[in-house]
């Protein structure tokens, strides 16, 4: 190994990530070369050097405040939740009582989506960022949502990103970025999915909006639109084909 | 339910996340500030916190809430850009030279972390303050791991041409 391709992984080196077999290169050729030695040792003091830096002392009170807050929250949301819960026990009657399958959340979802999508062009609300770049739409997200959706822009193969939005799916906060294709409006809901494993696009249609769902990289996307079957797969492709 | 999910998940890494907090902020009242509103965020999102790494998912909402405060004010000044009063060097260990000593160590390693540019700062607090593996800061940082190798790389190189002489001589 050359002092060059050792100068490039020395921070993996001392920081255990690199595997045994390269690990072993850089121990043989650090014995034997000065300068490669000294920066590994540098790099191993300073290590040394900012873990011996005590963490910031937490201020005195601080669990006892967070824990209060949190308290509250809670009590406020148990509420909140009894309060629905009486409405909907109200308005049903009473005695009827609700069991959801696995299936029917799934088309729930999809309904809401469809419905979502709907609102978000009869209320004039597709946006509430408005801009044609990723760069734009991208950071709007940050803080407001607790994971950072990723934002493409297939605008070259005709279908360009014309904005943002908060939205919900299945009661989650998501993000909706807004495309649009020849005057038709496409929605794209990403969460965070709740689970690891990929899956490929399914569709199902509803009231003559196409759903294309997909998992991605532990995000969850649905796809929404009026547009033609073709063209919205042909998107659907190209968004998932992004890296 | 939530409040206890909340309290076995969050309340744990307290102490890790004011300190974070700290790093990224440079000011006490601010890392306070911080920290409490990241946990009535993750109290909110308690419920979508699946089995996992609960520090990493914690660190995310603290860095966004640092994220979006900075934000806030952005007309005034660059996320992280803020200046604030250094930290006042820590007050334990017996031997008064050698506690003098190790206050004059930390104190200017601190500031010299506190130059450095905000994304180099949390990528060296993680890895060696909270010894997060490059996997973990990648997640928190919600980035590719070959970014975390690369700015850990170089936020050490900045931090060992700050502190000259070498940190072996600081360390001795």
């Amino acid at each position: 190994m050359t002092c060059d391709e050792v100068f490039r992984r020395v921070d993996a080196f001392i920081d255990d990530e690199l595997d045994a077999d390269l690990a072993r290169a850089i121990r043989d050729h650090v014995s034997v070369c000065r300068v490669c030695r000294r920066r590994v040792e540098e790099r191993e003091a300073l290590s040394r050097l900012l873990r011996s830096a005590p963490y910031y002392p937490a201020p005195s009170g601080l669990h006892a405040r967070v824990s209060a807050r949190a308290a509250r929250a809670a009590s406020m949301h148990r509420m909140l939740t009894w309060a629905a819960a009486a409405v909907l026990v109200l308005s049903l009657g009473g005695g009827v009582v609700f069991v959801r399958s696995g299936a029917t959340r799934q088309d729930t979802i999809v309904a809401n989506l469809v419905d979502s999508h709907v609102r978000s062009l009869m209320a004039d609300h597709v946006f509430d960022v408005q801009s044609t770049d990723q760069h734009t739409v991208k950071p709007w997200f940050l803080g407001k949502l607790d994971f950072a959706p990723p934002v493409v822009d297939p605008a070259a193969a005709g279908f360009p990103l014309v904005g943002g939005r908060l939205d919900y799916v299945g009661g989650r906060p998501a993000a909706a970025l807004v495309y649009e294709r020849r005057k038709h409006i496409i929605n794209v809901f990403v969460t965070p999915a709740e689970t690891k494993t990929d899956a490929s696009p399914a569709v199902e249609s509803l009231r003559g909006f196409h759903v294309h769902h997909w998992i991605r990289n532990g995000m969850s996307f649905w796809a929404v639109s009026d547009l033609n079957d073709a063209e919205l797969t042909e998107f659907v492709g190209l968004v998932q084909a992004a890296p | 339910m939530a409040l206890r999910a909340f309290e076995e998940t969050v309340l744990p890494h307290l102490d890790a996340a004011f300190n974070y907090a700290r790093w990224l902020t440079r000011s006490d009242a601010e890392a306070e500030d911080v920290v409490q509103d990241a946990c009535v965020r993750a109290m909110r999102f308690i419920s979508s916190f699946r089995d996992g790494d609960a520090r990493a998912w914690f660190f995310t909402i603290v860095r966004n809430t640092w994220y979006t405060r900075a934000a806030r004010r952005a007309g005034t000044a660059e996320a992280g850009v803020m200046d604030r009063a250094r930290m006042d060097p820590p007050d334990e260990g017996p031997d008064p030279e050698a506690q003098l000593l190790q206050q004059h160590t930390v104190a200017r390693v601190r500031s010299a972390i506190d130059e450095l540019p905000p994304d180099f700062r949390e990528v060296l607090v993680l890895r060696e303050i909270e010894g997060m593996s490059y996997k973990e800061i990648a997640a928190v940082l919600r980035v590719p791991i070959g970014t975390v190798m690369s700015r850990l790389a170089r936020a050490r190189e900045r931090l060992l041409i700050a502190l000259k002489p070498a940190p072996m001589e600081l360390l001795r």
